[in-house]
């Protein structure tokens, strides 16, 4: 058999490595595309990151356990070591500070980001996962930095990645955000008043420009100013205690769960509050729907019922009515998994 | 009674001026006569003073502020009265310009006051400079090493100032300048401006010549830096200028102080921080680790708990993992003695059981010496690779929790290990166990921080052994450091408040013979990171 010569041709075998958790085979994969003359930024970008996209979905389809997704991700992170130990540039230009929000576990697209970087002359450090916002700022006390890239994989961490952006606005550097937690578009980013950049070649060219790394825009967030945001946070213990009631009080079944599902279970509800929330400090009722459609998609894909998260959904509605805010975004999640709901009719 | 109006006129503090429906002045009264004298009676108003407005800002004339209002008369004549608001409106903007000073070093205050980095201190002194204090500022740093950076704003237009810099050596520095660092402060220096051209700080001078200024910015001594300013162009340099440009100073060398203190304080805590940061396992045949930590005071980094190991020279490896009483600094100072007393002791015994002993031994004796109670609870194993690619590993065990092995089917079990606390009696009960790893299966060894995160849904439950036993199930295919990784996660994911207990992670994991997986080297630039 003879390699690849290109991402596109190599993929299906590198996702086949992956799902075996094949650490040495994927390596191959990823160093004879180098070695016949694919760039490595490009090996970084058409194969290793659309592949770590496919992992993610297959775990959301529950095709893959999150033991899999875990263990693929680690030879996603261990091809990328091996192609920056083939690549070895002395950096020409000055430090970029690559973490991931504190909470953040994701640190494989921040990884691509430091890596492209690095391929383009910056001295890179690589802070990984879930950095405390302490750590960070200590770290720009220490070593001087062009810029920081932070990532957020996951909007519920909008609250703590504008709080840890702030953190290094106040050490005087520059920062620039990215990742799906700031929407597809990234909205939130500009909502927030970040710099957003798209994927890894984007942040490299804003970090090139010093004159865009400082047109920082505006943030808005008067809406702010009604304290919902700040209530739900306080509250979020009791409001998920009293979804949990109902929810017992409606499915008698859940009253039989053992302590792992009833984890889950706990865990569910309060996501729902914690998407909740980032919707209302975003003030953006689409951060609250595309939850709730991914949601579905895990759950029935589980064998959860969707009609059990519209039961949910109410209840917080009913209790949080006097929230106008949170109770519209919780009607607009009810009504798209009512019109969900009919085209499937299984 | 009529009132006798050629007696009051004289002493209206307006002027008043009376013209004809021509437009031909008539009369004028004293106030008048002082405020406009090129009023003439029998000539026009307009040719005397042009400038006359009844605009309520008012105009210039002669040096002052006036308002005027104009007030029709009988027969088409008219009556102009005359204010002067020079004194109110110079008070006015005193205040304005007052406030504005205020708000300005208010904002550089703000600025300076959290910035830290040497570098950025300077580069935020330039550019807050500009363009309120100057065209063009220049910092010049204390000379350190016999080496002398420098940092400069220059207005470009609206946009934010352009920041550059440069290192000279201290020799060539411009005398003035030299000076001034050495404390000399000089009331007018001649030729600044072209010193400071000389130097390659500014553009060649301009024409009629540039009013450069030189400030000392205050240190602890000597001064921090100085600062070089050429005002803004029509800036003449005046009173409340030089005051201005004096605050701004103080701010910027008490920043400047503050940021160069903790630049040496912070190199003196990480050297010796890094000194107690757990050290990375070396690479074994036959063995992949995996590790995770996550103190509690992350701006630290460090914390009480520690885990290593040490290669054998007959193959395999000593392992270890613990968490000493106490928190924070003191804590992580005592891992490091222990740590570095494990890397001594293995050499001369390396059965865990006898190497804890020996260890409680020693710790006992540095303990009492030094008056301090504190003890340890730690697991210490030894990991031998097998014929079949399966490791053997012989672990005695101080007080701590009970590692888990994770089976190639999946399942979990709890490695029977107890004993006691290290460093409290002489001969202590020390648990030891022998555990047997085929190939793909793991050993985890765990600190308390994992187990006692407290969430759920109250956010006062413990995370608890039995849901770190759910989360290692079935995740028999994954590598060790993911593996290690995962429980950090979860046991994090599981904290409702942002506060927790120290957390360490060591997984073993039998990897069969021949598979160096440390062979992939770490990438660059990420010493001490969290990984």
């Amino acid at each position: 058999m003879t390699a690849a010569r290109t991402p596109a041709a190599a993929y299906a075998d590198y996702l086949d490595h992956l799902a075996e958790a094949d650490e040495s085979g994927a390596i191959g994969v990823a160093l004879d595309l180098l070695d016949a003359g694919v760039p490595a930024e490009r090996v970084l970008l058409d194969l290793v990151a659309p592949a770590q996209e496919d992992v993610g979905e297959r775990w959301a389809r529950n095709e893959w356990s999150v033991a899999q997704e875990h263990a693929a991700t680690h030879v996603s992170e261990r091809v990328v070591a091996a192609l920056a130990g083939r690549t070895r540039a002395a950096p020409t230009r000055g430090r970029i500070v690559v973490a991931c929000i504190d909470g953040e576990w994701h640190a494989l697209p921040p990884r691509l980001v430091a890596e492209v970087l690095r391929l383009r002359g910056w001295r890179v450090t690589f802070l990984g996962a879930s950095v405390p916002a302490a750590h960070l700022v200590s770290y720009l006390h220490r070593h001087d930095a062009h810029a920081v890239a932070l990532a957020c994989a996951v909007p519920v961490r909008l609250p703590q990645a504008h709080r840890m952006v702030e953190a290094c606005r106040r050490a005087d550097v520059p920062v620039l955000v990215g990742g799906r937690g700031f929407g597809a578009d990234g909205r939130w980013a500009d909502r927030l008043g970040m710099l957003w950049a798209p994927d890894a070649p984007a942040a490299a060219d804003l970090v090139a420009d010093a004159r865009a790394l400082s047109r920082v825009p505006p943030a808005r967030l008067d809406h702010l100013a009604d304290d919902e945001y700040a209530a739900l946070v306080a509250r979020r213990a009791e409001l998920v205690d009293g979804a949990l009631a109902d929810l017992r009080e409606r499915v008698p079944a859940t009253r039989a769960y053992d302590r792992a599902r009833l984890d889950a279970t706990v865990s569910d509800l309060g996501h729902i509050l914690d998407f909740l929330a980032a919707a209302l400090y975003v003030d953006d009722g689409s951060l609250f729907t595309e939850f709730v459609r991914w949601l579905v998609t895990v759950l029935t894909s589980r064998g959860v019922p969707a009609a059990a998260l519209a039961a949910t959904l109410e209840h917080y509605g009913g209790v949080l009515r006097e929230f106008p805010r949170a109770a519209g975004f919780l009607d607009r999640g009810r009504a798209l998994l009512a019109s969900a709901a009919e085209p499937v009719g299984r | 009674m009529a009132p006798d109006w050629s007696e009051v006129v004289p002493h209206v503090r307006e002027g008043l001026v009376v013209c004809d429906a021509g437009g031909v002045v008539r009369h004028v009264n004293p106030v008048a006569a002082r405020l406009l004298p090129e009023l003439v009676p029998g000539t026009p108003l307009a040719a005397g003073v042009p400038a006359i407005t009844t605009d309520p800002a008012g105009f210039g004339h002669r040096s002052r502020r006036l308002t005027a209002r104009r007030v029709a008369l009988s027969d088409g004549r008219c009556c102009w009265y005359v204010e002067d608001v020079t004194d109110h409106v110079d008070r006015a903007d005193a205040l304005l310009a007052e406030r504005a000073r205020a708000s300005f070093l208010a904002g550089v205050g703000t600025t300076l006051g959290s910035l830290l980095h040497p570098d950025r201190a300077a580069a935020a002194v330039v550019r807050l400079a500009v363009p309120v204090l100057a065209d063009a500022a220049v910092l010049v740093l204390a000379p350190r090493a016999g080496r002398v950076r420098w940092w400069r704003a220059v207005r470009s237009g609206d946009e934010a100032p352009a920041v550059d810099g440069g290192v000279l050596a201290a020799g060539d520095l411009p005398q003035a300048v030299a000076d001034a660092l050495g404390g000399v402060r000089a009331h007018a220096v001649d030729w600044l401006s072209e010193q400071a051209t000389g130097a390659g700080w500014l553009p060649g001078a301009a024409p009629g010549g540039t009013h450069a200024r030189l400030v000392p910015l205050p240190g602890v001594d000597t001064p921090a830096g100085v600062l070089l300013v050429t005002p803004p162009p029509g800036g003449s340099p005046d009173e409340d200028g030089t005051e201005l440009l004096d605050a701004f100073a103080a701010r910027a060398g008490a920043a400047l102080t503050a940021a160069a203190l903790y630049r040496d304080q912070a190199e003196v805590a990480e050297t010796l921080q890094s000194s107690l940061l757990p050290v990375e396992p070396p690479g074994v045949p036959g063995i992949q680790w995996g590790t995770a930590y996550r103190p509690a005071q992350a701006g630290l980094r460090i914390g009480g708990d520690f885990y290593g190991a040490h290669p054998l020279a007959d193959g395999g490896a000593l392992f270890f993992l613990g968490d000493v009483s106490g928190k924070g600094v003191e804590a992580a100072v005592f891992t490091g003695q222990l740590r570095q007393c494990l890397h001594a002791l293995h050499r001369v015994e390396s059965r865990p059981g006898p190497l804890l002993a020996l260890l409680n031994d020693t710790l006992l004796e540095t303990v009492q010496a030094h008056g301090q109670g504190r003890f340890a609870t730690l697991v210490l194993g030894v990991a031998r690779p097998c014929r079949d690619g399966g490791l053997t590993l012989t672990m005695a065990g101080g007080g701590h929790l009970p590692p888990l092995v994770l089976r190639g089917g999946g399942e979990v079990e709890t490695v029977p290990l107890r004993g006691m606390l290290i460093g409290v009696v002489g001969d202590p009960r020390i648990g030891e166990a022998t555990v047997r790893l085929a190939p793909g299966e793991t050993c985890v060894l765990y600190s308390d921080g994992v187990t006692e995160a407290r969430g759920g849904p109250r956010g006062d439950q413990q995370f608890g052994a039995q849901r770190l036993v759910d989360t290692l199930t079935g995740c028999h295919r994954m590598p060790a450091p993911a593996l290690a990784e995962r429980i950090a996660q979860v046991a994090g994911d599981w904290l409702t408040r942002g506060d927790h207990d120290d957390v360490a992670v060591l997984a073993v994991r039998a990897v069969g013979p021949g598979r160096h997986l440390h062979a992939v080297p770490a990438p660059a630039g990420q010493p001490g990171t969290s990984r």
